[in-house]
């Protein structure tokens, strides 16, 4: 065993040694071994800090908080009283007893454009988001992000009333206010400015429109600290206009991604995944190609044949190199040694054997030119019109130059009312532009939104936002595509929405829903009533999705390209900004679902972390946890690092979204603010960072610390050859092992779940979809620390080979379900048993926590409630809670049950129809979230289902057989397709 | 037979001139009149101190959960489970010792079994505290227990945990009986030589009108050699069921069918260790050399010697048994116990229960007191941290990497194992006290025999 701590030296030296003796793969996790960090110390600041300033309330204080708790006394239930006449039930609607859960349709924003999702509802409480399979975006899968908005509604530190100047305030007195404001810019809305995120609302946007015409010189900002300002100028290199590509994986048979991670966090990125993984399904012998460049590991990278790090100046040359191969007139100046110049033309060779089945994808971190250059090759190998189209952008933003010179007229004091919608740009804004001194000089600015956050409290108003499961609206997704966003529940606090605020300001029509009504009535025209009906049911308006632009491609900027970066030794190192997987641009500080779900490839939850290449850490003789402090451009920003396998040696890769300072009782603090160090002009990756090294130490909360040299090899990957070799092969009579318990009756069913490790692309949904409809209580930051995070799916990461360039697998981990299980045996109260249909059921109520089953547990998936992890004391997280699912308390084991509760519900729809469950009938959360499918659940004992055809695969595995458990959950071997021509080159 | 005086080994079970009354004066003076001596009330001190540590730690552990231990996943067990094994093992060598010694008629055992016998039941006492507060739910601990209930619900009878629960259960019952009815006739002695009213009612009624006639004498003969019968199957039956709590489980490193033996080896090995070292204190701070000689020191440390050397083969065993297999996880957890994170652990158990004992050779060694107390705590120390090391050092790298981590204890952990230390040196010193540490019917019959053995010899 090794690790990569103090002596850094000499445990890489071991840690190559061991692999270079390594026979087979070789899998491991980290390069720290938690063994090492004996400094572990105990950091006591809790992650969920009391609220500790209420305590020291002066008598001004006491008289505010006694005022909004007799104004909020009467919300002690859902809602407020509805304002439209109350009918009571005299006859119940059908489907509309307690215990049943409906579905609305809806949309939800997520990595800047809008999702169709199904809102579940208990008795008008949103407890769950499920992806719509109806919509394209969709197909029935959401992100992470998405599955944690329903948090979001009950986070009780959601803005719950107007304040002025920091007291409490009503929307009438707001309403006098907008008044007065209309007198003020009356005549011609100079001095009149608004800033907001990506309108992704038609309605909105038209409000937009009717606001801009009355004061004609107002001006509205739409920035987004993640935005698509490079994709936009390179369509505009290539094209002559700003356009947005729309690709087609599942038609793409070999990718070029060039620091493109479109699995993770393109626009559109839920339907991307699935469509990556259908032309990656192996089983008929065929799969595409993935080749991945990129200076920092991705989700997309980790899925690639070939993985290449690459710094930026990396990626640009790689590109340049790759236009020249394929015919594209770039000087050919462009250094580069042989290695990668095998590579270019592997690539180059690849692409070319498959035109107009290929794609060259860049990322929105890269600069224009090589977007132009992506754009130009896509034209060439005849790829664009089949695997990418270009559109309009549905929902474009202002160059971020924009804000710039907004925040300069605000400066000069030429701005009288700064109106802030939804955004936060005291947060977010880049550190040169200095926002909250030039708001500071605004005379009047308002800001709307969720929470009473850093721009908030820098406005004089501030007026809370309902949330979209509160308000009507519509919204866009990432190909045009409009949704209704119906509300599931009255506004739980005094809120409104942005179209209520604007009509406030702009007078007319102020009820939301008749808003978004206008707005579609008017492009349905005929028939609306009976079409809105539908789209309401849906999530689909029928107004079609942007259509395709025919574009020519311009190939005159070839010769302007800016040149090459100078090669840069040992000279600086590069500092690349990333929203962070999670908390994005950190819109979700405060969602403690999001901020515990262990980061993709990091595994790192509470906080962010400095990413450095390994080769980097071992120069500077740094362990994970080690704060450095982060020096650019007169900035100075410290942060912990984390060595991470795969990254290019230069780079140094921050996650935004952290160290927010007014986010609320989860968020604030967590973590390090890396925005001070982002710049208008380097949005994605500055030059000339210097890292230097501080003596601190902090524990990070990560869920993983070891990788193995042990031969359990948990994760099976074969080569495509290796499977269409093993596939035509005669099966291998199974040796199936001897029990010495008898063989159980067959039950009626036979439950049983197939994980496809060549889908899962590790983005973990799964996991947060699993905690929100199993009740699965967030423990905080200290409890992660000492290994008691409570997810019931875990995905696992390894890591094989050279930690410099590593293959990564993911492996999600639910409960086994063994047919013998070994917790069985060993609980003394029985309260863990089988049931007839192959489940393995834990029994709350009979648990007196010995905590046997878990050590016995050779996969690990058992979690315990160490201390009251549930929250039940503050009463709006009981609305989110799945009434289904027992809330469990301390002192008691748990783990995954596959959704028993979702299978006792089929059983009493089949048994009420007097007939057997159908195949599909019951998914899982997890399986129902996945975006690439990878997880399929099912009757076992049926030989027609869809498990069962799964688990005939001939890539089916059981983790440790040798155990002879006899799971239920089995995993199906990831499969690569490396390219020949490049041996020995696999990622 | 030719005339042989009276040998310094025979004499030395009990110093010379010891009369049927000085043993009885001796011991009872120190039950009832004599005042507290200073090192017992400075022992007391901390005792009782650290009993309040442990009444703290239970009151905390009870409002908040076993969170405030170092546990987590995978490793569910450590101190609890450690501490429990620990001093239930150490209540084993009491049993043994008088149990077993009296059943093979040994007669050094007379001057031990008394303090032994409390240690027993203290130890065990103390033990059983933890396999009940390390539950989740502890409200719940007798659902562990096979008892009529409405809901027909009953233990899981394969699961080790349950018949763990019977056998500390059916042990703690038979240990204290067992010293109890040993403690009759000198709680009668007590009783008829207290002045204080106080004192005579509290040993009235606990001699249960204990009269020492013969008929009474024949009956606690026939239950002593009963229950001694009794109590030497128990002492190998609990601590093999402990071992199964463990071999039970699939894990690499538990798997074993080495462990109830190993488990009985360890807890005599501890429990000769502890009795070990109360003699060696007892006999110091009250006077007992007369009665706890240099004779029983040795054969202390013979057997505390033998065990060790049973010790060793068992961990010799073991490794031998995990790398013959072939098994790679057996392997693997046996070179990390040599060189993983825990390997200090691993090496201190070795020293202390493998090389540290074998001193004992040396019979000049075995004469140094202060020796034989240090080489006594350290088995003890050592047993301790091998039942650590079986525990964590099993869980916290079992099969799949990804579930690979340590545990590290909490202030918690510690105050409840030194609080666990203090709860027995507070019943101990209490026992001490008020009870008479050695057995005056037992030494009686053994000046006795002198006495009669002595009158043979001289009559031939």
């Amino acid at each position: 065993m090794s690790s990569l701590t103090r002596d850094t030296p000499a445990r890489a030296q071991a840690l190559q040694a061991k692999l270079g003796n390594a026979r087979g793969p070789r899998f491991w996790r980290a390069l720290e071994e938690l063994a090492d960090s004996e400094a572990f110390r105990r950091d006591l600041r809790g992650a969920f800090p009391r609220l500790a300033d209420a305590a020291a309330m002066d008598r001004r204080g006491f008289l505010k908080f006694l005022g909004v708790s007799l104004a909020l006394a009467g919300l002690a239930g859902c809602s407020a009283p509805p304002q439209g006449e109350m009918v009571p039930w005299v006859r119940q609607p059908e489907r509309m007893d307690g215990d049943l859960p409906q579905f609305y349709a809806s949309a939800l924003p997520t990595a800047g454009y809008a999702v169709g999702v199904l809102v579940e509802s208990h008795m008008g409480r949103p407890t769950k988001i499920e992806g719509n399979p109806k919509h394209p975006a969709s197909l029935g899968a959401t992100d992470a992000r998405l599955q944690a908005a329903v948090w979001q509604v009950w986070d009780p530190d959601r803005s719950q009333a107007p304040l002025r100047d920091g007291d409490v305030a009503s929307w009438d007195d707001f309403a006098e206010h907008a008044l007065a404001l209309d007198k003020r810019h009356r005549r011609d809305g100079s001095g009149l400015r608004i800033l907001s995120g990506r309108v992704l609302s038609p309605t909105l946007a038209a409000q937009r429109e009717a606001l801009l015409q009355r004061y004609p010189s107002a001006r509205w900002i739409r920035y987004e600290p993640i935005g698509d300002a490079n994709t936009l100028a390179g369509a505009r290199l290539a094209f002559g206009r700003p356009l947005l590509p729309r690709h087609h994986f599942e038609r793409a048979e070999v990718i070029v991604a060039l620091d493109a991670d479109f699995l993770a966090s393109f626009p559109g990125h839920v339907r991307y995944a699935r469509d990556f993984a259908t032309a990656r399904a192996p089983d008929n012998g065929r799969m595409g190609r993935l080749y991945a460049l990129e200076p920092t590991p991705s989700l997309t990278g980790a899925m690639a044949d070939h993985r290449w790090p690459a710094d930026m100046r990396g990626v640009d040359r790689f590109a340049r190199l790759l236009a020249a191969e394929l015919g594209v007139a770039v000087a050919r100046d462009v250094p580069a040694d042989a290695a990668l110049q095998v590579r270019v033309r592997a690539a180059a060779a690849d692409l070319r054997a498959h035109r107009g089945k290929g794609l060259v994808v860049a990322g929105e971190t890269q600069p224009p030119h090589v977007h132009a250059l992506a754009h130009l090759l896509n034209r060439t190998l005849g790829n664009a019109g089949s695997c990418v189209e270009y559109i309009e952008p549905p929902a474009p933003l202002e160059p971020p130059a924009e804000l710039a010179a907004l925040v300069a007229s605000m400066r000069a004091g030429r701005v009288q009312t700064l109106l802030v919608l939804g955004a936060n740009p005291v947060y977010d804004a880049p550190s040169d532009l200095r926002f909250a001194d030039a708001l500071a000089r605004v005379g009047d600015s308002i800001h709307h939104g969720l929470y009473r956050d850093e721009t908030a409290r820098a406005c004089r108003w501030h007026l809370p936002q309902s949330h979209a499961l509160e308000a009507w609206s519509d919204s866009l997704d990432s190909d045009g595509r409009a949704s209704i966003v119906q509300p599931l529940l009255r506004p739980l606090y005094d809120s409104r929405s942005a179209h209520e605020l604007l009509a406030m300001l702009t007078g007319g029509e102020s009820d939301g829903r008749a808003l978004v009504r206008a707005t579609w009535q008017a492009r349905m025209g005929d028939g609306f009533e009976a079409r809105w009906r539908t789209s309401l049911q849906e999530g689909l308006l029928p107004a079609p999705p942007a259509a395709p632009v025919r574009v020519r491609a311009a190939s005159a900027f070839v010769a302007e390209l800016p040149p090459l970066p100078k090669p840069a030794g040992e000279a600086p190192l590069e500092l690349l900004f990333r929203p962070d997987p999670s908390l994005w641009d950190g819109r979700d500080a405060n969602n403690g679902w999001l901020q515990e779900l262990p980061r993709p490839l990091t595994q790192l939850t509470w906080r962010n972390a400095a990413l450095v290449a390994p080769a980097l850490a071992e120069r500077m003789q740094l362990a994970n946890g080690d704060v450095v402090e982060l020096r650019l451009h007169g900035q100075r920003v410290r942060a912990p690092i984390w060595i991470m396998p795969g990254q290019a040696p230069r780079s140094v890769t921050v996650h935004l979204g952290f160290g927010r300072r007014a986010a609320g009782r989860v968020g604030d603090g967590v973590g390090f603010d890396a925005y001070p160090l982002r710049q208008s002009r380097m949005f994605w990756a500055a030059h000339g960072l210097q890292l230097k090294a501080t003596g601190e130490h902090v524990e990070l909360a990560a869920t993983q610390h070891h990788f193995t040299t042990e031969a359990s090899d948990p994760i099976h990957v074969l080569t495509l050859e290796e499977l269409v070799a093993k596939a035509s092969a005669p099966a291998e009579p199974g040796a199936a092992q001897q029990s010495l318990y008898p063989p159980r009756e067959p039950g009626d069913y036979s439950w049983g779940m197939a994980i496809d490790l060549n889908a899962c692309i590790g983005c973990k949904a799964c996991t947060i979809a699993c905690q929100a409809e199993n009740n699965i209580p967030v423990v905080g930051a200290d409890e992660v620390r000492r290994g008691r995070e409570m997810h019931w799916i875990r995905v696992d990461r390894y890591y094989e080979g050279d930690p410099a360039a590593p293959g990564t697998q993911h492996q999600p981990v639910p409960c086994m379900m063994c047919e013998d299980a070994p917790c069985e045996i060993v609980c003394p109260v029985g309260a863990t048993l089988h049931d007839s249909e192959g489940l393995n059921l834990q029994v709350y109520n009979r648990c007196v926590g010995t905590r046997f089953c878990s050590n016995n547990c050779p996969y690990k998936v058992r979690r315990f409630n160490f201390l009251q992890y549930s929250d039940v004391l503050t009463e709006t997280y009981k609305g989110q809670r799945n009434p289904d699912v027992s809330v469990r308390n301390r002192g008691v084991m748990e783990k995954c049950t596959y959704c028993i509760q979702r299978i006792e519900r089929a059983h009493i729809d089949a048994d009420k129809d007097s007939r057997r469950i159908a195949d599909g009938e019951v998914v899982t959360a997890c399986q129902a979230v996945c975006p690439t499918q990878a997880i399929v659940f099912g009757d076992m004992g049926d030989p027609d289902s869809a498990v069962s055809r799964a688990k005939s695969s001939p890539r089916e595995y059981l983790m440790l057989e040798e155990l002879n458990t006899r799971p239920h959950t089995s995993y199906a071997a990831r499969v690569r397709n490396p390219n020949p021509a490049l041996p020995g080159d696999a990622a | 037979m030719s005339a042989r005086a009276p040998t310094v080994r025979d004499d030395a079970l009990l110093g010379a001139g010891e009369t049927l009354q000085s043993v009885t004066d001796t011991i009872a003076d120190r039950a009832l009149d004599r005042p507290p001596s200073r090192p017992w009330l400075a022992l007391f001190l901390v005792a009782l101190g650290l009993t309040g540590l442990f009444m703290v730690s239970i009151a905390w552990l009870l409002l908040r959960g076993v969170g405030i231990w170092g546990i987590n996943i995978p490793v569910a067990w450590a101190f609890a489970i450690a501490n429990y094994v620990w001093w239930i093992a150490i209540g084993m060598g009491g049993t043994f010792i008088s149990a077993a010694l009296y059943i093979i008629g040994k007669d050094w055992r007379s001057s031990i079994n008394r303090y032994a016998e409390a240690m027993t039941v203290f130890a065990v006492s103390v033990s059983g505290v933890f396999p009940i507060l390390h539950l989740g739910r502890p409200e719940f601990f007798y659902w562990l227990f096979a008892y009529p209930n409405k809901m027909t619900l009953w233990p899981q009878w394969r699961s080790s945990l349950f018949w763990d629960f019977c056998a500390i259960l059916a042990y703690l019952i038979f240990s204290i009986l067992y010293w109890y009815a040993g403690l009759i006739p000198d709680l009668a002695s007590l009783r008829d030589r207290a002045r204080s009213r106080g004192k005579q009612l509290f040993y009235g009624v606990l001699a249960l009108g204990w009269r020492g006639e013969a008929r009474h004498w024949a009956h606690l003969e026939a239950l002593m050699l009963v229950m001694a019968g009794l109590a030497v199957p128990l002492v190998f039956s609990v601590h093999s069921m402990v071992g199964l709590d463990f071999s039970e489980g699939l894990l690499p490193g538990w798997h074993s069918t080495i462990f109830p033996p190993y488990f009985v080896a360890g807890a005599l090995f501890s429990g000769f260790a502890m009795v070990l070292v109360l003699g060696i204190t007892l006999r110091r701070w009250y006077g007992l050399g007369a009665y706890i000689t240099e004779r029983h020191l040795d054969n202390l440390a013979r057997l505390v010697l033998t065990m060790s050397l049973i010790m060793a083969y068992s961990y010799l065993a073991e490794i031998f048994t995990s790398f013959y297999s072939g098994d790679p996880f057996e392997i693997g957890q046996s070179m990390a116990r040599f060189t993983g994170a825990y390997a200090w652990v691993y090496w201190l158990v070795i020293a202390c229960n493998v090389l540290v004992p074998q001193l004992l050779w040396w019979p000049r060694l075995r004469r140094s007191h202060a020796l034989l107390l240090l080489v006594g705590l350290t088995v003890l120390v050592g047993m301790w941290f091998e039942r650590f090391m079986l525990i964590v050092d099993t869980l916290y790298r079992s099969y799949l990497p990804s579930m690979w981590g340590m545990f590290y204890p909490t202030f918690w952990d510690l105050a409840m194992l030194f609080g666990s230390v203090g709860l027995f040196l507070f019943l101990f010193l209490l026992f001490a006290r008020w009870l008479p540490v050695i057995s005056m019917h037992e030494l009686r019959k053994l000046v006795h025999k002198r006495a009669t053995r002595v009158v043979a010899e001289e009559g031939t």
